[in-house]
């Protein structure tokens, strides 16, 4: 069967469409071949697939042939089952007939015999070709067509059709395409069943000897085949996918040892997408195929079809593992393979896939997941193709070009070097190009990395070429001795061979395992030289060129421009479509790769821009390894573009980077690079993010505590990263309050230059006063020279150590309370009453600190009017102690010794008054203290005594005295305590008079009552009483009572009484000599004794001579008013009552008064006129309208009995009980006027009666 | 290379927060690099096949050359992943 392969294949390629057998039984073909082939391709139609499942398939092409036509007629019948599916899939039998006894006759039979073969799907078209205006005909025509429905329909199927030649009939052709495909359907549905039987059927033969799977290919690639042409593409794609397995299982189980091929010309180049590439006869082997071709075969059918069906995707899903399965299966023939046959394939395959699924993609549909997908694929296929590329260009010496980065590292040096059987030797003439190679590896200059990092570069090869190569060597491959490398001088013959040793990547590898000399036996010889790296370049581009077949492949590898362009455009491509398959880190990686090659072409800007995209996504991701790679070739770029501000930051995040990253020397290289920056001509200045380099925290423990309006000084730690010491030109710090967020910082400044040293410092800040609340801290800025600088953060990443670690603290932790404004001092006076006037007195002012010190404080003391400073006297300070104050302290402290502590911390000072200013002693700045400021509150007035008649109207008011108190204290006399403190003073004694008795001789018994009125008790020595005019002291007595009762003591608030006998008497001569005397003054002299502390006390100049003898000293006067009575009236003013009905607002009233005289004035006392007396009448005015002469004279004779009635009119204003108005004579004296009968004290006045005029209609 | 595997905890925002290195075979001095390069290049994968399965350990998702890595993904989407 093996030799119908060669047929198969032509008749394969011959044909790729159904064919419909044509029977022209009446020559009629020849006029309807044209209208049929018109329907081809058939639109629409449903068939069968595999599983006998109805399918829709559309554009079935296929192909009308005539029965008489050679392709139909000359074959085998054998041949015709093998290639069956070439065979007619329905056959059209056309007839005509104008007469039923031809038909009988002659077409019948013919018919009969034509349809007898039952292998023949068919079906009859009877062609009318009757005109229409022909009755006779058309009839004849339907006659004989419904014979041959009837002759040749059976009840299952009907297999006749009609078509009027002239006639326009469109069902017809509708009727002739479902027949055709009802035809075509049935002889698939055998033909299927047919090879499926045959392919069982070698099947189960497949672990016998006989067994040929060329024979099991040709029957199973038929059957895909049918199904193609049937365009049942996915039951053809599942044969050539169960073909593949079964192919696979072949190649894996027989033992045999078969050719793989791969060695023609033109292998390299995949062919994994033409299946025409090689024809099968060529790659038959044995019963078998050869697997290079044949796998691609394989692949390249399924791809063809997978195409058909529009899924490109699949293609690529598909092609991506097979390229990997594939280079595997090259990998394990390498030896046998031509020298980097492997990589070529995988290079030219994956472009191949890249190309034709990509292309195809771009028509298609487009579903969103499978889009990422299919980008992802391609990135995946690209980077294979890259890496090959790369692997590639390092063999033939450009691998210093190459970037050693950590994913050209991970994918180069983990790929072994190809491993030929023999390693590609110099071919003899290339000595100018051994040159050329040494000359590059020469130029070729290491990239020397920015900032003077000292980092062994990334390797980019698997084990060290030079070793490898010349292990393969065929004349040296048996010893293995030449584990050598081109360091010993021994080998070395001359010309640069040297230089290229220094350079060459194995020099890395000093070598130590050379002792071995050389001169065992079959070396000599350049053959028999281990080869230099040079040469092993120039072998390898030699055998590489041989290799490749494709030219544009190798133009790509000719030189350093075209290499570097096309690892652009595959580093792009993977790059792009890994961006768009949203796998960014892939993406992102080789966008690096690209900065690399923009980077050495000069164009920074480009290469910033893409090392920016990797250093965010390393950064992002906190892939310090990674980014410590990439950073500095960031900064480098920025150095280039002069981006200062981009290059300050990038040196911060290399600073900012895990110590264990750079070495010190690096570390302080970036500093240094900040330093000079900060300080070079900056024409701005640049402000940098330092957030991750210094950080900042307050000091454990609590936050600091501060008072409203203190001052204080904040201590903060920050943490430099930077690896030395550095200077910081100014500093400072914002605090944020909590509680308002909105509310911008406020800013601590320390101005001084500060200089951070590594690690931890301690920094503070002095702190002005600050609202309440709590505060955080916020943002720390400085400057370095023109640079500003600013972080935010928290210490995040602080050393391992205890000591400098500082832990994850919260930015919400406070490092500053300011409390809400309390009171923080308390001022109030020991003593507030009952100071005596006019005398020098101590009050006492307790200064009490409430938690808060009071150093430094000092003490402003204004007096109010009437009260003076003693400012001869010093003031006395001293602790106070108060009974219930330290109980209280002691419950809250908890002291039990509290008392004897403060017993023995009793302090006292004398202090000066300066400017009424006074500074407190160090030891009043915590406890309470009291200070004794002598003052003197100053009174004119006489006090005046009370008596039973005219009882004194004492107010308090006029002993009140003030002084005015502002204490500064706080660390700055901040804060300031304001306080006005009221004093009462009183003079010792109130004194009361009445008189006591009345005695019959006319004196009278005045008794004089002290009242005490300060909390001391007074000691009267004496007293005496200076009568005013018209009183005289009765007895002998000088007005003093008996002195045996003083010295008398009047306790605190008791009484005392004096009983002086007086008399009414007439003006001395004595007394005329004196001013006349409207008052009694009662002198008393006395002495106090009493504590300061509680209330009135001994004044305070006494104090200091000696209470005893200056206490007796004191002298207190008291006015008293005695009170002639009234004994001879001369007029009596009586009033007259008012009439019956009450009085009302706004009626007039008659006022009446009636004025008696009673007897003569005397002499002296009478006025001029007297037959007139002066009235005048007082009313309130708010009460009262006085209708009349409120003043005048009114005519009284001086005759006695004489009188007279006044009358006013009056008008009351207001309602309620008021007091009338009054008749007063101002001429003569109260003592000779009697009121009789007296006027009433109030009168009623009623409100005004209610108008109803207003109320009632007229 | 193969008897050396390295560890690293990842957390849900793609920080690594745990690193070690384990094996007994000599070290390459590039190694702590190469891996931490791998790994970081499989999140891409890990991204997209967490989501897929309600599997929590991932078996082996990439592989690169001679290194495999294997993923574990927490419900709190925490990834362990050794290679």
């Amino acid at each position: 069967m093996t030799n119908y392969l060669a047929q198969f294949q032509t008749i394969k390629n011959a044909c790729d469409h159904l064919v419909i057998a044509v029977e022209d039984v009446n020559d009629l073909w020849p006029t309807l071949k044209s209208r049929f082939e018109e329907r081809l391709p058939f639109k629409k139609g449903f068939l069968n697939n595999k599983t006998r499942n109805s399918v829709f398939v559309e554009n079935l092409h296929a192909e009308f042939i005539l029965t008489t036509d050679a392709r139909l007629r000359s074959r085998y019948p054998q041949e015709q089952y093998l290639f069956w599916f070439r065979e007619p899939y329905a056959t059209v039998v056309l007839v005509t007939c104008e007469d039923l006894d031809e038909f009988k006759n002659i077409l019948k039979p013919r018919l009969k015999l034509i349809v007898q073969n039952d292998e023949k799907e068919w079906f009859i078209v009877f062609v009318s070709r009757a005109h229409p205006s022909n009755d006779q005909a058309t009839k004849m025509a339907k006659k004989v067509y419904s014979k041959i429905e009837v002759d040749f329909n059976s009840r299952r199927r009907e297999r006749c059709c009609k078509l009027d030649l002239h006639g326009t009939e469109p069902k017809f052709w509708e009727d002739l395409e479902s027949k055709i495909m009802e035809c075509i359907r049935n002889t698939l549905d055998r033909r299927v069943q047919f090879y499926e039987d045959e392919i069982r059927k070698l099947s189960e033969q497949r672990f016998m000897p006989v067994w040929n799977f060329c024979n099991f290919f040709i029957l199973k690639e038929s059957l895909a085949f049918m199904f193609e042409m049937a365009n049942l593409h996915e039951d053809a794609l599942r044969e050539y996918d169960e073909l593949e397995l079964c192919y696979q299982e072949t190649v894996n189980v027989t033992g045999k040892r078969r050719e793989f091929g791969g060695l023609d010309h033109g292998d390299d180049q995949a062919a994994l997408l033409n299946p025409g590439d090689k024809l099968l006869t060529q790659i038959v082997q044995d019963d078998s195929f050869r697997e290079f071709e044949f796998r691609q075969y394989l692949f390249a059918c399924q791809a063809k079809l997978l195409f058909k069906l529009n899924r490109p995707f699949e293609v690529a899903s598909r092609g991506y593992p097979f390229i990997i399965n594939f280079s595997k299966a090259l990998a394990l023939r390498e030896n046998i393979l031509p020298f980097c046959m492997r990589e070529v394939w995988v290079i030219t395959a994956c472009l191949a896939l890249i190309n034709e699924t990509s292309s195809r993609y771009r028509d298609g549909p487009v579903v969103p997941d499978t889009e990422k997908e299919f980008c992802r694929l391609q990135g995946d296929l690209y980077s294979l193709c890259r890496i090959k590329f790369m692997r590639l260009a390092c063999l033939i010496g450009y691998g210093t070009d190459i970037e050693k980065s950590p994913v050209n590292s991970a994918s180069l040096s983990m790929l072994p070097w190809p491993k030929p059987a023999v390693w590609p030797s110099v071919p003899p003439d290339a000595s100018t190009e051994v040159l050329a190679k040494e000359k590059m590896i020469l130029q070729a200059t290491p990239r020397i990395k920015h900032f003077g990092i000292q980092r062994k570069p990334l390797p980019l090869e698997p084990a060290v070429l030079v070793r490898e190569a010349n292990r393969r060597r065929a004349s040296l491959s048996g010893g293995n001795m030449y584990e050598i490398l081109d360091g010993s001088p021994n080998f070395n013959d001359g010309s640069g061979s040297d230089a290229s040793s220094k350079m060459s990547p194995s020099n890395k590898v000093q070598p130590t395992s050379m002792s071995r000399t050389n001169s065992s036996p079959g070396f000599e010889g350049s053959i028999d030289r281990p080869m230099r790296l040079a040469e092993i370049y120039v072998a390898a581009e030699h055998a590489l060129k041989h290799t490749i077949s494709n030219p544009e492949l190798w133009k790509t590898l000719s030189s350093r421009e075209e290499l570097e362009q096309k690892y652009l455009e595959l580093t792009k491509g993977a790059a792009e479509n890994y961006h768009q398959s949203w796998w960014k880190r892939h993406g992102v990686v080789l966008d690096g790769e690209i900065a690399a090659v923009c980077f050495q072409r000069g164009n920074f800007d480009l290469a910033a821009k893409s090392y920016e995209k990797v250093c965010a996504l390393y950064a992002g991701e906190g892939w310090q390894d990674l980014l410590a790679e990439v950073l500095p070739n960031l900064a480098e770029c920025q150095k280039m573009l002069n981006d200062q501000a981009g290059y300050l930051s990038s040196c911060v995040r290399l600073l900012s980077l895990d110590k264990g990253l750079f070495s010190t020397k690096e570390r302080q290289a970036f500093q240094s690079e900040v330093v000079s920056l900060a300080h070079s001509e900056m024409k701005n200045t640049v402000p940098l993010d330092v957030s991750s380099l210094i950080t900042f925290s307050g000091n454990a423990g609590p936050p600091l505590e501060l008072c409203d309006g203190d001052p204080g000084t904040l201590s903060v730690t920050l943490w430099s990263g930077f690896p030395d010491d550095i200077t910081l030109d100014s500093l400072s710090l914002t605090l944020m309050a909590t509680y308002n967020a909105d509310e911008g910082g406020k800013a601590l400044r320390s101005s001084s230059a500060t200089v951070l040293k590594p690690g931890k410092n301690t920094i503070t800040f002095a702190l002005p006063p600050q609202k309440p609340g709590s505060y955080v801290l916020g943002v720390l800025t400085g400057r370095i020279g023109h640079l500003s600088f600013r972080s935010h953060s928290f210490s995040k990443v602080g050393p391992a150590d205890s000591d400098d670690f500082m832990s994850y603290e919260k930015p919400t932790r406070p490092i500053l309370k300011v409390f809400n404004p309390r009171p923080l001092v308390d001022l109030a006076a020991a003593v507030s009453s009952g100071l005596l006037i006019n005398e020098a007195q101590w009050i006492g002012v307790i200064a009490r600190p409430i938690n808060y010190s009071l150093k430094g404080a000092v003490l402003h003391i204004d007096t109010g009017p009437g009260l003076q400073t003693e400012e001869s006297h010093v003031i006395e300070m001293e602790s106070y102690n108060n009974e219930s104050e330290s109980s209280a302290e002691m419950e809250n402290h908890g002291h039990a010794d509290l008392d004897s502590s403060l017993a023995m911390n009793k302090y006292f000072k004398q202090l000066c008054l300066l400017d009424g200013k006074i500074d407190f002693p160090d030891w009043a700045s915590d406890v309470t203290s009291i200070l004794w400021i002598p003052v003197r509150a100053t009174e004119d007035r006489l006090a005046r005594g009370s008596s039973s008649v005219a009882p004194q109207k004492q107010s308090i008011v006029d002993g009140m005295r003030t002084i005015a108190l502002r204490l500064e204290f706080g660390v700055s006399h901040n804060q300031i305590f304001e306080r006005t403190i009221a004093l009462h003073f009183t003079d010792p004694f109130h004194v009361s008079t009445r008189v006591a008795d009345k005695c019959n001789d006319g004196s009278m018994l005045l008794q004089v009552t002290l009242h005490s009125q300060v909390k001391a008790s007074l000691t009267i020595y004496d007293a005496w009483l200076d009568l005013q005019d018209g009183f005289v002291h009765t007895g002998q007595g000088d007005g003093r009572p008996t002195s045996g009762f003083f010295p008398l003591v009047i306790s605190p608030n008791s009484r005392a009484g004096l009983l002086f006998s007086i008399g009414l008497g007439k003006t001395t001569a004595e007394d005329e000599t004196e001013a006349i005397k409207s008052d009694s003054i009662l002198s008393i002299r006395y002495g106090i004794s009493g504590d300061r502390n509680s209330g009135a006390h001994p004044p305070v100049a006494m104090k200091s001579n000696g209470i005893e003898s200056v206490g007796e000293g004191l002298i207190f006067r008291s006015a008293l008013v005695l009170q002639r009575p009234v004994l001879d009236p001369c007029i009596a003013v009586g009033f007259l009552p008012l009439p019956s009905d009450c009085l009302r607002v706004g009626q007039l009233v008659a006022m009446q008064w009636r004025v008696e005289r009673l007897k003569d004035f005397e002499e002296n006392e009478v006025p001029k006129n007297n037959d007139e007396v002066l009235y005048e009448v007082s009313a309130n005015s708010e009460n009262w309208m006085v209708a009349g002469r409120k003043r005048g004279h009114v005519c009284l004779s001086t005759k006695q009995g004489s009188r007279i009635v006044i009358s006013i009119l009056c008008l009351p204003l207001a309602a309620g009980y008021v007091r009338p108005p009054q008749l007063m004579l101002p001429d003569i004296d109260e003592a000779n006027i009697s009121n009789s009968p007296a006027g009433p004290h109030l009168v009623c006045v009623l409100p005004p009666a209610l108008s109803s005029s207003y109320c009632i209609p007229a | 290379m193969a008897t050396t595997a390295c560890f690293i905890i990842v957390s849900r925002n793609d920080i690594p927060i745990y690193e070690a290195e384990v094996g007994s075979a000599a070290k390459r001095e590039d190694a702590a690099q190469l891996h931490q390069f791998i790994l970081h290049a499989a999140l891409d994968i890990v991204q997209d096949l967490a989501w897929t399965t309600s599997a929590m350990f991932l078996k082996s998702i990439d592989r690169f050359n001679d290194l495999v890595v294997s993923v574990y993904v927490t419900a709190g989407h925490i990834l362990y992943i050794f290679n």
